[in-house]
């Protein structure tokens, strides 16, 4: 059963003066995803999320965007809604409790329990008393995020919510990601970290020149690349071995990559793999990561744009 | 509302409204320290016609003298302090990239566009009631007077900064913040030094030029925060006083009428509406 969509953009069109940033842009999002937006730089990622956040108006007459069923010009649109904007930057002089006060005198929607469970969460809860002007900026990262997640957000906006934090912050808001998602809220992820989304994400769009270009689901995006992959030990053996079985096989790092005839042929490969006596830990058919995704359909988009 | 002490709270910790509570304190101390010295002298000695004349004076005269005096200075301080905070709150809200932060919240753009901006008008008015009350209850301890009208003081000092803080309001959203604060600055003493003229006109009607009458009339419509501010000095001064003939040439010949305070915060409501339209159609 397709499950209901929380965001719905109809022919959006957004213009900074000559330059367009959507063009005519439509894109349904369902509750209890984790939706990530990719694209190139200026692609019109963030305009996006501005415009579901009535942030950014977008151009007259060109369409609508409606959360929970409501248009984003209504702020009843914003209620159980959470935005972490690319960068802020909060009073130096303010510790979190304080950010925390300030936030929740207008949205009402978390207990200081709540906010502390997550500062713990994002192991900042030993910074709470901590002026912002003395924290690095990891710190202040993953205070925002815990502001901005605290309690149980039904819509959560996070635009490069990695930026600035080291790689156990990285996890953390991976974790957190997956956290907020198993809790019911829905998340959507701008973020050039295409590693970090593609452990994280189910659903994605790629957007390129203000249009969408593609969406689904990852896997549903990824296609199989017609290789195998063999992780073993003995990766030199292995190689010569499938080699003489008529593979072309290529060492990577802790394995080897070996091609298939085509995509139906990875059990023969299996087969081979086990004829060679050969110890190994472990054999899969290669997809696309979601770089390589990327990668192709921009590819693709810029050779429409030639032939056109 | 709950915007607004947000925004209370961060101007408490600006060094700007630091500075201006010092200097309030340090401006009120001198004063005190001035006006007790004054009533310890005795002026009404002397043997001559002119010292006769001033023999006549009572505390209350000393009082205005004291009151006129430091009324222009008090005013400078609150009004360098609400033009410099009033023309940063929002442009700063907006470049620290906090803006988006408040606007995505459950609350409509007019919600933020007030309560953030109405913090540096109260921080303003309460400043300017510690120094304007200052000086009266200072001043009435050495020189006991009766002030002409309180109420007034309290509705003319609300129409003076509300005025300057609209204008600086949608000044700090159309040109960059210095930019705002030197034409608020600009126009604040163009409308005190036509203020100030305009008080002298009415105290010779139909004798001063057809031209000075047009402009100092012009000006005082065209940004009526000086009325605000004659009010004040008009309600504070002495209604006890010997002195009550050339008022004009201390900067108040008569009360401000009501119909010229109504102006001032429609002219302010007016500007508020128009920074609003600019602030609604603004993309964060």
């Amino acid at each position: 059963m397709e499950k209901e969509h929380i965001i719905e953009v109809e022919n959006v069109s957004k213009s900074f003066r000559k330059v367009k940033a959507l063009v005519d842009f439509s894109l349904g999002i369902s509750s209890g995803t984790i939706f990530s937006l990719l694209g190139p730089n200026g692609a019109g990622k963030t305009t996006l999320m501005k415009i579901l956040l009535g942030l950014v108006r977008s151009d007259s007459g060109s369409g609508s965007v409606h959360i929970f069923g409501l248009p984003v010009t209504s702020s009843l649109s914003r209620s159980g809604v959470r935005y972490l904007p690319e960068s802020v930057s909060f009073p130096s002089w303010a510790t979190p409790i304080v950010l925390f006060r300030q936030l929740e005198r207008i949205r009402h929607e978390s207990s200081i329990d709540d906010f502390q469970l997550r500062c713990k969460e994002l192991e900042c809860d030993s910074l709470m008393k901590r002026p912002v002007g003395k924290m690095s900026r990891g710190q202040r990262q993953r205070v925002a995020l815990a502001l901005v997640t605290s309690g149980k957000p039904e819509l959560v906006l996070l635009d490069e919510p990695s930026s600035g934090l080291d790689p156990g912050g990285r996890i953390l808001v991976r974790n957190l990601t997956g956290n907020l998602a198993s809790e019911g809220s829905t998340v959507l992820i701008n973020s050039h970290l295409l590693g970090e989304v593609e452990r994280v994400c189910d659903t994605a769009a790629f957007i390129s020149k203000g249009k969408l270009i593609a969406e689904g689901e990852l896997d549903t995006l990824s296609r199989q690349t017609g290789m195998g992959y063999v992780e073993t030990a003995n990766a030199e053996e292995m190689k010569l071995s499938l080699e003489n079985s008529g593979y072309s096989c290529r060492l990577e790092a802790k394995g080897v990559v070996a091609k298939l005839p085509d995509p139906d042929a990875f059990r023969a490969m299996a087969n081979s793999v086990l004829d060679t006596g050969i110890a190994f830990t472990g054999i899969n058919q290669m997809r696309e990561s979601l770089e390589d995704v990327f990668l192709r359909i921009m590819d693709s988009e810029r050779e429409d744009d030639i032939v056109s | 509302m709950t915007l607004f002490l947000n925004g209370v709270e961060q101007l408490l910790r600006r060094k700007i409204v630091l500075t201006a509570a010092i200097a309030t304190v340090a401006f009120l101390g001198l004063y005190w320290w001035g006006v007790s010295a004054a009533s310890s002298v005795d002026i009404t000695m002397g043997h001559d016609k002119a010292d006769m004349a001033v023999g006549m004076l009572g505390p209350a005269d000393a009082a205005l003298a004291a009151i006129i005096t430091a009324g222009p200075l008090a005013a400078t301080l609150v009004t360098a302090l609400i033009i410099v905070i009033g023309s940063t709150m929002l442009p700063e809200e907006i470049e620290q990239g906090r803006m988006p932060f408040w606007l995505s919240l459950p609350q409509s753009r007019l919600k933020v566009y007030l309560s953030t901006g109405l913090a540096p008008l109260a921080v303003s008015y309460c400043l300017s009631l510690i120094l304007f009350g200052g000086i009266f209850i200072i001043t009435k301890i050495y020189f006991p007077f009766a002030p002409r009208n309180l109420f007034l003081v309290l509705i003319s000092m609300l129409a003076w900064l509300t005025v300057t803080w609209a204008a600086v309001m949608l000044l700090s959203l159309v040109v960059k913040k210095i930019a705002a604060m030197l034409i608020a600055f600009f126009l604040a003493a163009v409308a005190s030094l036509f203020g100030g003229l305009h008080e002298i006109v009415r105290m010779f009607p139909g004798d001063a030029p057809e031209v000075l009458v047009s402009i100092t009339n012009t000006v005082i419509y065209a940004f009526p925060a000086d009325r605000g501010y004659r009010g004040v000095i008009y309600g504070l001064i002495p209604g006890d006083a010997v002195i009550t003939e050339n008022l004009a040439f201390f900067g108040v010949s008569a009360s401000v009428p009501p119909l010229h305070l109504i102006y001032a915060f429609v002219w302010s409501i007016l500007l508020l509406s128009i920074g609003y339209l600019k602030f609604r159609k603004m993309d964060f």
